[in-house]
């Protein structure tokens, strides 16, 4: 279509352009760079990096990369020391520190929100987070409950609550 | 003559709260002035009514069916108000059933003067068997429940309410009687208050506290102080519903993180550190701290720590299993990390030998609710408080965290400390009612249920929740040889932060000279505070302090 359109506006001067474009043009596929495309991901705010999971298999394996979570957990705060990075690992991986910790407190904190709590709200996201972990640890000890991967333990229910207004 | 028509109220708080206490109570059988018959309701015997409690519920739905029949239908009224007395209105089940029947088939009138051969006999303040052509009398009671029927809905929980301050009132004169030994008129308050118990709603509200009181006063004067002893309760069901205590509602996550607050910025810069946890419990603490630790600028210090619990029965050792937890814990985030375990039964069992405290670390002592167990009635010279906060000094710990609940329920007589005990947990079971998680509700209600029955029922050595306000332990701290550490704005926004994470909107952070207080509705419950040992060295070496005072 390109080509014919090309042929349609510039008839005398330019056929040389056009045979050009036609030979070296190549077709750009974002799924053939896949940096570019982990750069443009890491970007996406949670309920879009979600959606763009179900795009392709591919898309859902890189959404599925833990560093883009990561991203989405310290967006707003100060980058944080690297050692945080192997604790949040060992404690589960930084996707399920967002989906069970950061994003419900984030969620709740942003009626009474400061911009000052951005790096608290992380921190008290990790202490949680690690309540939950030794929670899941315990496993069908405590109390005989059972408590299941993907399912957030008691100690976070209180998270998942609705806010009663 | 009241009678309500929420008849659901009578089945469930019937068997609730009233079955247990009531089956104590026939046990021993006090002197009781009015009980010639069983089962009747005496609170309507009083008005004049007779109604076996046990057809309560079957009278006021009759009355009911009654009541839209008389609307419906009008003009049977005034047959009804004008003929002479048919039935004996005193003996209020029948009489409505002979009402409904009537409406039921209109025109036929039994001349007869009916009288149930139940109740043949008269009571004694009985106004309606006189010789009066009851008519007038019958007459208003159409009328009263004609204009009921426009305000009914009114009418009801207006009358809640007024059973409520009802029944709170009763409940301070029964203590009274209670605190004054006359246990019969005390035994006559309980009876009239597991009636007036069932026209409350006890699923929420004062009639749920109430509930608890009423149990709780009825095991002190029908068990004796002794009696209501909660150390039945093994040290596993304890350990349960403390932890369904802290997920149902906000005081135990604020008390831990507050705590770790001031026991991480304590050890800042401190390599080798040691903390003494009084009530292990499930070790809900110290995960985050091993976190923050883990996280801390400089990198994790070897962190110990040493958990006190009771001593489990059935042979597995529930200390080491929480140790060995913790320590899977730590090992994932890179800290080292050893625990040891003391069981003892009470705290002052323990000594300060079995801590094994190495001089050369840092050592901080964590009692979450526990100080006020030692404190015995008798305020003699060696009373377990002053021993324990001799030894805990003794170990110059870097901090020491106190968790406490803020309220007076320590003081001498009964009454005052049945009042406070009312208002507090009647607070607390408020700020309850926002958790929907079950059975955390439940169980949590159950956990301060038996803190309730302590305070009211027990006494002496029995008596272990003594709890006393912010005050009397900064008194009684800075008199042992501490002095306090003010929690500062990163313990505060924390706390704020948390509070804001729950969902209801009715707690509150306070800061009080450099203590935490948690509360709902400006009313404090917990108060968390932090305190540092006065060193005994000379005030060249201690910078920290600018005035130098000599503690004893």
């Amino acid at each position: 279509m390109v080509q014919s359109h090309h042929r349609g506006c510039h008839r005398q001067g330019n056929h040389e352009t056009v045979g050009e474009s036609k030979e070296k043009r190549p077709k750009f596929f974002i799924n053939d760079h896949v940096d570019i495309l982990i750069e443009i991901l890491k970007r996406l705010d949670c309920r879009s990096l979600c959606v763009a999971a179900s795009v392709c298999r591919l898309w859902c394996t890189i959404a599925r990369n833990d560093s883009l979570w990561e991203n989405l957990c310290f967006r707003h705060a100060s980058p944080p020391p690297t050692s945080v990075r192997s604790v949040v690992l060992a404690l589960g991986g930084y996707k399920r520190l967002y989906m069970g910790c950061v994003r419900p407190v984030r969620r709740r904190l942003g009626r009474a929100r400061r911009a000052s709590w951005a790096g608290d709200e992380v921190q008290l996201s990790l202490s949680l987070f690690c309540v939950d972990y030794y929670e899941r640890l315990g496993g069908s000890n405590s109390n005989g409950r059972l408590v299941g991967e993907s399912s957030p333990s008691s100690s976070l229910m209180f998270l998942c609550k609705p806010v009663n207004v | 003559m009241v009678l309500y028509d929420d008849s659901a109220t009578l089945a469930g708080s019937c068997s609730g709260s009233g079955s247990g206490s009531s089956s104590s109570f026939s046990s021993k059988p006090p002197p009781m002035q009015q009980q010639q018959q069983q089962d009747i309701d005496d609170l309507l015997a009083g008005a004049g009514y007779k109604v076996r409690s046990s057809e309560l519920r079957k009278v006021a739905h009759r009355l009911e069916r009654l009541e839209t029949a008389m609307v419906n239908s009008p003009a049977d009224f005034s047959q009804l108000a004008s003929d002479t007395i048919h039935y004996n209105p005193s003996d209020l089940a029948s009489w409505v059933d002979s009402l409904l029947s009537e409406f039921a088939e209109p025109p036929t009138y039994p001349s007869e003067f009916i009288m149930d051969p139940v109740t043949n006999q008269t009571v004694a303040n009985d106004v309606w068997t006189t010789t009066n052509p009851n008519m007038p009398q019958v007459h208003q009671n159409i009328s009263y429940e004609q204009q009921s029927l426009n305000n009914q809905l009114t009418v009801v929980t207006a009358m809640e309410e007024d059973s409520g301050i009802r029944l709170v009132h009763m409940l301070m004169t029964c203590a009274e009687c209670v605190q004054r030994g006359d246990f019969s008129l005390a035994t006559s308050f309980l009876k009239d208050m597991q009636g007036l118990l069932t026209r409350v709603n006890t699923v929420c509200g004062i009639g749920k506290v109430a509930g608890h009181f009423i149990d709780a006063l009825s095991r002190r004067i029908f068990q004796g102080i002794g009696g209501g002893s909660i150390n039945g309760g093994s040290a596993f069901e304890n350990e349960i519903l403390y932890h369904h205590f802290y997920e149902a509602c906000p005081y135990l996550k604020f008390a831990h993180f507050t705590a770790n607050q001031a026991i991480l910025e304590a050890f800042d810069g401190h390599d080798c550190v040691h903390v003494v946890d009084f009530n292990l419990m499930h070790g809900l603490q110290w995960p985050a701290l091993i976190q923050a630790l883990a996280l801390r600028p400089g990198g994790p210090p070897l962190l110990r720590l040493t958990g006190i619990g009771p001593p489990s029965p059935d042979g597995r050792d529930s200390l080491r299993e929480i140790g060995l937890r913790l320590a899977e814990l730590a090992r994932s985030v890179n800290v080292r990390f050893a625990f040891r375990g003391v069981a003892a039964s009470r705290l002052e069992d323990v000594k300060p030998w079995m801590l094994q405290v190495n001089p050369k670390e840092s050592v901080a002592v964590n009692s979450i609710m526990q100080l006020h167990r030692l404190l015995g009635s008798d305020s003699n010279l060696n009373s377990p408080i002053e021993t324990v906060l001799s030894w805990i000094r003794s170990l110059n710990p870097k901090i020491m965290t106190v968790v406490e609940q803020e309220a007076n329920h320590n003081q001498p007589g009964f009454l005052d400390r049945f009042t406070e005990a009312l208002h507090y947990y009647s607070t607390m079971f408020d700020s309850l009612e926002a958790c929907t998680a079950e059975p955390d509700k439940t169980l949590a209600e159950i956990y301060i249920q038996r803190e309730i029955t302590n305070v009211v029922s027990c006494e002496g050595s029995a008596r272990v929740e003594r709890h006393e306000p912010l005050g009397k332990w900064r008194t009684r701290l800075s008199g042992a040889g501490f002095r306090p550490s003010h929690l500062g704005s990163n313990a505060y926004k924390q706390a704020s932060m948390l509070l804001t994470l729950f969902s209801a909107e009715g707690y509150s952070v306070e800061e009080n000279e450099g203590c935490l207080t948690l509360g709902w509705h400006s009313r404090p419950l917990i108060a968390a505070s932090a305190w540092q040992a006065v060193s005994h060295a000379p005030a060249a070496l201690d910078t920290h302090r600018p005035v130098q005072s000599k503690a004893g």
